[in-house]
């Protein structure tokens, strides 16, 4: 021990200790409570998704001691170390110290090493894709919509579903605990698939086909009990890029099949026969515009619109709505590019409305006068 | 001794306006590429102010037509990125390394004029785009194709084009000034000015040169593709067309990802000169801070991938190792840091407190990216609202910051005049306070979800909140801007007149008047260390008085 008498301790010094220990104990203590919960992602569904979980919870609790050690020294240094007024004395002029650059080195040099690992280690669950998946799912994301596609086993369509909206009967439904293999494609720009409550995303590039795989965990959904979560395209693809919401519906199996075998019956239902003696007019979508500009019809009939797709890849549909655009009267299914439908629409009130592709609402609109 | 600076150039005077728009002196052109890039800092914090007015609710208030929401966020990120942080930056490296290095201007003067004036063109040429056919760019200041190809539904307007022509000028500019920069350097040193004798500030110009001489042509080979491809029927990036789309990202930020440490490198150089001086003591590891500056450089060509782990056709090992790794020297980097404040006797005048705010920030936008480098993890955060609180914290915690304290640093030697030091902190706690409001809660909103670069979301996400904090947050900070520029005003008129070396300083600049004459220095003090200023203060310390009082 020194011989020297023991200094007072400055009060700057108890100032910042006290300061630096309260950091110290009440950042891990609100992060870990439950206002800090928005600090993590959200419940992890998928056996894939929880190990992503784990990997984070590894980093956070990293990040927060890292954080907490480096700015408990910078607040201690700002209180303890204040210059007093007319303090004309240089403080030691310490230059360095090779130990010290040596030690610091090595420390961040194994933490970071060591989450590389446990990084890597977890990828390779997370991006496992396995040869014989229970299910595969062709999922494709064009301007501005989703579609997804059931194949069999030998990558053959068995049920297509253009309606990825939940609330409006559609979505992506998938039985829990079965392992599903989604390849994705575009054929226009890059999008990509994204559910928060997976913890993932994969690109959807046009001109190379990805894949993924995800097992939705048994825990999600019971008898007649579908759990749906919602997701969304997450690189920007153009104007209608917040439109491009899906949703994910974890059944049962048994519920599963059902569901499965109803969108079979429903891809095969022909649609039913225009009334005989409807008017019926022409309309084409070419390079994302209609061909024609304005329709008559008269009130109080229901007519017929036949409509061709001639843009590849491009999906469009013609709704009504009223003339703010925004208001639908009439909804109709999509038509894939390339395709043609016959829209059937029933008799309106005397006004004026707009023709509208629900795809491309700023592109494709004209005015549907009606006598 | 003195050593004697070179013989004043044999300058003409030139009356006012036209003495600016012709001068080839360093420090004129280095202030007006700062006034420039203020100028475009307040067009870029128009624009963000949009964007955080319209996700301030849900709903759609303010962008009925979205494509213009589109323009907002592109033309924002560009003009903050090409227009002010890089020609900021390079601003005031621009005035401050001839002066720190004891020369009498850069080596090639009229291409720094040159480099200068492309900038405002550049500028003028990309706002264009909002006067045109379909509006400005708006596929994002990325730019990736197919996105920004010619199509109906992708970008068809001239807006595009111009991005292109304005980017690829600014490179250009970036390219001329990164040679001026090195040869200035290499061959104009003071006698005595050893490479190891540099400020760090130099050092971080050195480096960053060397990154935009060898990043940007990068850069430029992938913008002009992209103008085949939209003007002349090319099909580099066009995958029907036997082109490929993810290429364009590799060209991209292969120049992109060391793009960022071009913009934050000089935000270090200016935190290391600032630390010290208000601190009364020597940078703590001077060496180590140099080569983990080489260093980030070096790693900052190996990691560019990271912005791609979930194109699914990235190396993801590879990259996800070396974005861990450069941790390590920005880590260095830090620990010197807080150990120069160590048992200093800190000055709390402004430039020391944006200094001490790029510290705090910056170690949350270090530590923020980590996650990112986890790959796993990051296939949950890329492309939400967690890398736009990152890149903040990075970008605006670290390099605003910085920039800051280089200005209310320097400001005395530039003008001869002290900035008003309430008005200066007044500064300081409004922009820390909107800053964390802004950008903070943008961690939470990605973690749930909510993607990059949309203009609306729906009400029963759980978002609103946070949007309504950071957009409040985001006006603070636009408010903030007032009192500095209040402060410039009032200081250049009746600001205390600031005298040679106002803050005791160490480097070179400081050894000659405020503001400086054209040819900078009558004569130098002997340069024997990094701190030749301070020697020639204080006296050179032996090795025994530099341990001090035991």
């Amino acid at each position: 021990m020194s011989s020297t008498p023991r200094k007072r301790l400055a009060p700057e010094a108890i100032l910042a200790a006290v300061v630096v220990i309260l950091l110290a104990v009440l950042v891990p203590l609100v992060v870990y409570s439950g206002a800090g919960s928005s600090l993590f992602p959200p419940t992890a569904v998928t056996t894939q998704a929880k190990g992503t979980r784990g990997l984070y919870d590894i980093v956070f609790a990293l990040a927060i001691a890292i954080f907490v050690a480096v700015e408990g020294v910078i607040i201690w240094s700002v209180i303890r170390y204040r210059r007093r007024p007319g303090d004309n004395e240089l403080p030691p002029q310490t230059h360095g110290n090779n130990l010290i650059e040596i030690v610091w080195t090595l420390i961040p040099t194994v933490i970071v090493l060591y989450l590389f690992a446990i990084s890597w280690n977890t990828l390779n669950t997370v991006d496992a894709v396995s040869s014989s998946p229970d299910m595969r799912v062709h999922a494709v994301a064009a301007q501005f919509q989703w579609k997804f596609e059931y194949l069999d086993n030998n990558g053959k369509v068995i049920a297509t579903q253009t309606e990825p909206d939940a609330a409006k009967g559609g979505g992506l439904a998938v039985p829990v605990g079965k392992n599903v293999l989604v390849t994705l494609d575009s054929p226009d720009v890059i999008h990509a698939f994204y559910v928060p409550k997976f913890l993932f995303k994969r690109d959807v590039v046009p001109g190379q086909t990805n894949r993924f795989q995800f097992t939705v965990d048994a825990t999600e959904a019971t008898d007649g009990h579908p759990n749906v979560f919602g997701g969304q395209c997450a690189e920007l693809c153009g104007t209608g890029h917040r439109t491009m919401l899906f949703n994910v519906i974890a059944m049962s199996p048994g519920d599963f099949d059902t569901w499965l075998q109803a969108l079979i019956a429903k891809n095969n239902a022909t649609p039913p026969p225009a009334p005989s003696g409807a008017p019926a007019f022409a309309l084409t979508a070419h390079n994302v515009a209609f061909d024609k500009t304005s329709l008559d019809v008269q009130a109080g009939q229901p007519f017929v619109i036949d409509f061709k797709n001639t843009d590849a890849g491009t999906p469009h549909d013609v709704d009504i709505r009223q003339s703010d655009k925004t208001t639908v009267v009439q909804d109709q299914p999509v038509t894939e590019g390339g395709a043609e439908s016959t829209y059937t629409y029933n008799a309106l009130q005397p006004g004026t409305y707009v023709f509208i592709c629900s795809i491309h609402p700023t592109l494709m609109s004209g005015t549907l006068t009606v006598h | 001794m003195a050593t004697h600076a070179l013989a004043p150039a044999t300058t003409a005077y030139r009356p006012g306006l036209y003495e600016w728009l012709t001068t080839t002196d360093h420090k004129k052109i280095g202030i007006m590429y700062v006034i420039n890039s203020f100028l475009f800092f307040l067009i870029g914090g128009f624009f963000a102010l949009g964007v955080r007015a319209e996700l301030a609710q849900p709903g759609l208030q303010i962008f009925t037509d979205e494509h213009v929401y589109n323009e907002f966020f592109s033309i924002h990120a560009t003009v903050m990125i090409f227009l002010f942080i890089i020609p900021i930056l390079a601003g005031l490296g621009n005035y401050i390394v001839p002066l720190m290095i004891g020369a009498p201007d850069m080596a090639f003067p009229r291409v720094n004029a040159l480099s200068f004036w492309m900038l405002p063109l550049a500028g003028l040429l990309l706002l264009s785009g909002f006067l045109t056919q379909g509006g400005a760019a708006a596929s994002g200041w990325t730019s990736y194709p197919p996105l920004s190809e010619v199509g109906p539904t992708k970008s068809p307007g001239p807006g595009e084009d111009l991005w292109i022509v304005a980017i690829v000028l600014i490179g250009t500019s970036s390219i001329l000034g990164g040679i001026n920069f090195l040869v200035t350097i290499f061959k104009m040193r003071a006698p005595g000015m050893t490479l190891f004798r540099m400020p760090i500030m130099v050092w971080t110009m050195l480096v960053t040169s060397v990154l935009v001489v060898m990043a940007t042509p990068v850069i430029t080979s992938a913008l002009v593709m992209l103008f085949i491809d939209r003007n002349y029927g090319g099909h580099f990036f066009d995958p029907f067309g036997g082109g490929n789309a993810v290429l364009y990202q590799n060209i991209f930020w292969f120049y992109s990802h060391p793009a960022v440490y071009v913009m934050v490198l000089p935000a270090m150089g200016i935190v290391s000169e600032v630390l010290p001086v208000f601190s009364r003591k020597p940078l703590f590891g001077y060496k180590a801070f140099i080569f983990a500056t080489a260093g980030i450089g070096a790693l900052g060509f190996s990691v560019w991938a990271h912005h791609m782990f979930t194109t699914g056709s990235v190396f993801l090992p590879f990259f996800s190792l070396m974005t861990f790794l450069i941790a390590v020297p920005t880590g260095v980097k830090m620990f010197n840091w807080v150990a120069t404040i160590f048992r200093g006797k800190l000055s709390f005048s402004t430039p020391f407190i944006f200094a001490i705010g790029f510290l705090t920030m910056f170690l949350i936008g270090g530590i923020n990216g980590a996650f990112s480098a986890a790959v796993p993890v990051d296939f949950a955060l890329h492309d939400t609202y967690f890398v736009v609180a990152h890149l903040h914290y990075v970008l605006f915690g670290g390099s605003v910051f910085g920039v800051f304290a280089g200005l209310y640093y320097w400001f005395p030697k530039m003008s001869g005049r002290m900035l008003d030091e309430t008005l200066g902190k007044v500064h300081f706690v409004l922009m820390f306070v909107g800053f964390n409001l802004t950008f903070f809660p943008m961690h939470m909103l990605g973690l749930q979800g909510m993607p990059r670069r949309i203009a609306d979301y729906a009400s029963n996400a759980g978002w609103n909140d946070w949007n309504l904090l950071a957009s409040i947050g985001g006006f603070i900070i636009g408010i903030s801007i007032l009192p500095f520029i209040w402060n410039v005003f009032i200081s250049l008129r009746n600001g205390k007149v600031a005298g040679d070396d106002p803050w005791e300083g160490n480097t070179l600049e400081w050894a000659t008047s405020s503001p400086p004459p054209p040819y900078n220095f009558d004569r130098l003090p002997e340069i024997r260390s990094e701190r030749p200023v301070f020697d020639a203060r204080h006296g050179r310390l032996t090795p025994h008085d530099e341990m001090g009082p035991a």
